[in-house]
């Protein structure tokens, strides 16, 4: 009775995210029925793969916008982190490991910088990391002017696989043992977004910083006169979001073996983050919200683009379809207007 | 039948094989199926073989940008092309997607479409490396996974595209060739590059020095960087016209026709002139060669998409193919334009007039398909 009610509690507190993970349940369940492969293994892996990086990117994104702020250096941290780990994630077992740290401190260090210059500069978080994101950009652009790099084939094929070619590629044991099987067919980009995002979220968003900035975003003010840290939860906000790009760019240099500083493309990743944050039923003026909807948003956009590969659509339709489809699903999130009983509670 | 089997072979290969071993195309000797069109690279490209298959076949183009001229000119030569009688019955499904500047929505579409049963795919690589897995579970299911235009640092694929060198070479030449006819062995040449860093700008831009070099004359090559954007290399060129005064000849990557506009704005006198296949600089070349504006016209065709489908095609059939096969330049110079045949003055100037190759039987006119669509959109 009482977990029936605590669920029916938080099924009106976050009627966003359960939309969200209802509209992302069908979406996907129909594409496996109309897939020709539906419901295997491979096809789990391919979309796997295919969604980390956003899905990085749009948790990162979330934290700044609980906030009430915009990360708009997220897509250029991953194409820095991208870079770094296409130079460092090669050579011996403990050199790839070493590189991985370094990549993901660098991101961490450059979300730190953004959260510095935030909350010492004084600045808005929208044009101050439209600047640093220059930066990461340029630096991405250093360290590698040409597409190219050599990080380690085993690594690419074993973490973009399932947990069965992870195994055989590094010869752990025998992977055709019988207690192995039932999780043989798991994909281990679908283990690294469980272990990096989730593990990392959730404990976060329980501490007092966590809930700190849920507070900033709902009212500032009274999160100041509360006596909350509220410039430690800025700075932890802007590096835990370098943290979760710089994941990003790592597992996309895993996954292309290569760097390559595209600057359309981490201008497009950092868009479709904000989309991501807002499907996931996030709010954009901050305090509602959360990185684990943000997850279920990027993989509602990816699911969206999967169709394309399945229904005939005129390719250059295509771009019209997806936004369209797009605004119908963020629009959902607007019916709450519909039931509101004070208009002063649309200023909210 | 046929998707059983495929996929009964891929679970045989996912138990069987370790990951390290896998099947994909012989490296067999030349020569190759019809030579004329798949022309091999150089004389040391390898040839590659598939295992014959039953047709039709289900294909796929997988591009990436989208949003130019070039790009949907491209897309529509290729829906023309799967139509085409040659090629019709041999296709049993055609998909096109486009993914946008984002690897991993490129290289998640090129596998989903291996899932899918797909037995050749076709595409622009948005990144010259990555392609690692793909090409991986490519072999591992015999798909033919054919790149174009921009193509892959790897020899383990078969690659589609014109020889940016060649290209280079040809418009040097042609301008040597037009100034020692105006009793000319030397001068200040400008040139303008296109996008910094790629290697098309790379090799096209070190022919065209590497020829003028060669003639052992007195030349002085201007640079400017035009992006291969007519906005662009029309301002780089006026800019070069007022610090440097007067060229005797001008090379252009692309952006032609505003350098052609720039040196009519400026008063520049009209010297021969090497270029891109843009339509608008062919109607000025076509305008003004009376006036000394003699120009030659070579393009990256949007139709190289049309080759890459065939070639993809005669892999699947069991024919040996170059690695890497060079298409023929589509060249036009200023003597050979005719309005309505290699140029359109009814059509706009950003659009690409060299769509065809008739050595290929690819005679899909991008004039047709483009106004064609304009009609169904009206």
């Amino acid at each position: 009775m009482t977990v029936a009610r605590a669920f029916g509690t938080s099924l009106r507190q976050n009627r966003g995210f359960y939309g969200a993970v209802v509209l992302l349940c069908v979406l996907y369940l129909v594409y496996n029925l109309l897939h020709p492969r539906g419901f295997s293994s491979a096809v789990l892996i391919q979309n796997a793969n295919e969604s980390v990086a956003i899905v990085f990117l749009a948790m990162a994104q979330t934290i700044p916008v609980l906030l009430g702020g915009l990360d708009l250096s997220v897509g250029a941290v991953m194409t820095l982190a991208a870079c770094i780990a296409s130079v460092l994630v090669n050579g011996s077992p403990l050199q790839i490991i070493f590189g991985m740290v370094v990549t993901l401190a660098a991101g961490t260090a450059f979300g730190l910088c953004n959260g510095l210059i935030v909350v010492y500069g004084r600045l808005q978080p929208i044009i101050a990391t439209l600047a640093t994101g220059a930066i990461a950009m340029g630096l991405a652009l250093f360290i590698r002017p040409k597409p190219g790099g050599d990080i380690d084939g085993d690594l690419n094929w074993a973490l973009t696989n399932s947990l069965w070619d992870f195994v055989d590629t590094y010869a752990l044991f025998d992977p055709d043992a019988s207690w192995f099987a039932p999780f043989a067919w798991i994909p281990v980009p679908i283990l690294i977004m469980l272990v990096f995002g989730v593990g990392v979220w959730l404990p976060f968003r329980r501490t007092i910083i966590g809930r700190t900035i849920y507070a900033i975003g709902s009212a500032e003010g009274a999160a100041y006169m509360s006596g909350l840290p509220i410039n430690r939860a800025k700075i932890a906000a802007f590096t835990l979001a370098g943290f979760f790009a710089s994941c990003g760019g790592l597992y996309l240099a895993i996954q292309t073996a290569s760097g390559n500083a595209d600057i359309s493309q981490a201008g497009a990743y950092t868009l479709n983050s904000i989309a991501a944050v807002v499907l996931g039923g996030t709010s954009l003026l901050g305090g509602i919200g959360g990185a684990i909807g943000s997850m279920i948003g990027a993989l509602i956009l990816r699911v969206m683009s999967f169709y394309f590969r399945i229904l005939s659509i005129d390719p250059l339709l295509q771009p019209l379809v997806e936004g369209v489809v797009l605004l119908a699903a963020v629009s959902l999130g607007a019916f709450r207007v519909l039931r509101i009983k004070n208009r002063l509670e649309l200023f909210r | 039948m046929k998707t059983k089997s495929v996929a009964s072979l891929v679970m045989a290969g996912m138990l069987a094989t370790t990951s390290l071993t896998f099947a994909g195309p012989e490296v067999v000797s030349g020569p190759g199926a019809d030579p004329t069109c798949f022309a091999p690279w150089s004389a040391d490209t390898k040839y590659l073989q598939w295992p014959a298959q039953e047709g039709p076949y289900r294909i796929a183009v997988v591009n990436g940008f989208v949003g130019n001229t070039w790009r949907i000119q491209m897309i529509k030569t290729a829906k023309a092309y799967a139509e085409d009688p040659s090629i019709k019955d041999k296709i049993a499904e055609f998909k096109v997607v486009s993914t946008g500047t984002d690897a991993p929505a490129q290289l998640g579409a090129i596998e989903d479409f291996i899932n899918q049963g797909f037995d050749a795919i076709v595409t622009i690589a948005v990144s010259p490396d990555g392609f690692d897995r793909v090409i991986r579970l490519a072999d591992r299911e015999n798909v033919v996974l054919v790149p174009f235009d921009n193509v892959l640092d790897t020899d383990a694929v078969m690659q589609v595209n014109e020889d940016q060198t060649a290209m280079g070479n040809q418009w040097a030449q042609f301008l040597i060739d037009e100034l020692a006819a105006a009793g000319k062995s030397g001068g200040k040449i400008l040139e303008v590059r296109g996008l910094a860093g790629n290697s098309v700008d790379r090799d096209r831009s070190a022919a065209i020095h590497d020829t003028f070099a060669a003639t052992g004359g007195d030349w002085e090559i201007v640079e400017v960087v035009g992006n291969w954007d007519d906005g662009t290399a029309q301002k780089v060129t006026a800019d070069a016209i007022a610090v440097h005064g007067q060229f005797d000849a001008v090379a252009a990557q692309g952006g032609t026709t505003g350098v052609v506009q720039a040196m009519i704005d400026a008063g520049h006198p009209m010297v021969p002139i090497a270029g891109e296949s843009e339509n608008g600089y062919r109607k000025l070349v076509a305008a003004r060669s009376a006036d000394g504006l003699k120009g030659i016209s070579i393009g990256q065709s949007p139709g190289l998409v049309a080759i890459a489908m065939k070639a993809a095609v005669s892999a699947l059939e069991g024919n040996a193919m170059p690695q890497l096969i060079s298409v023929p330049l589509p060249v036009a110079t200023y003597d050979q334009l005719e309005d309505g045949l290699n140029f359109w003055s009814d059509l706009p100037d950003n659009f690409f007039t060299v769509n065809e190759f008739p050595p290929c039987g690819v005679n899909i006119s991008g004039p047709a398909i483009m106004s064609q669509s304009e009609a169904d959109v009206n």
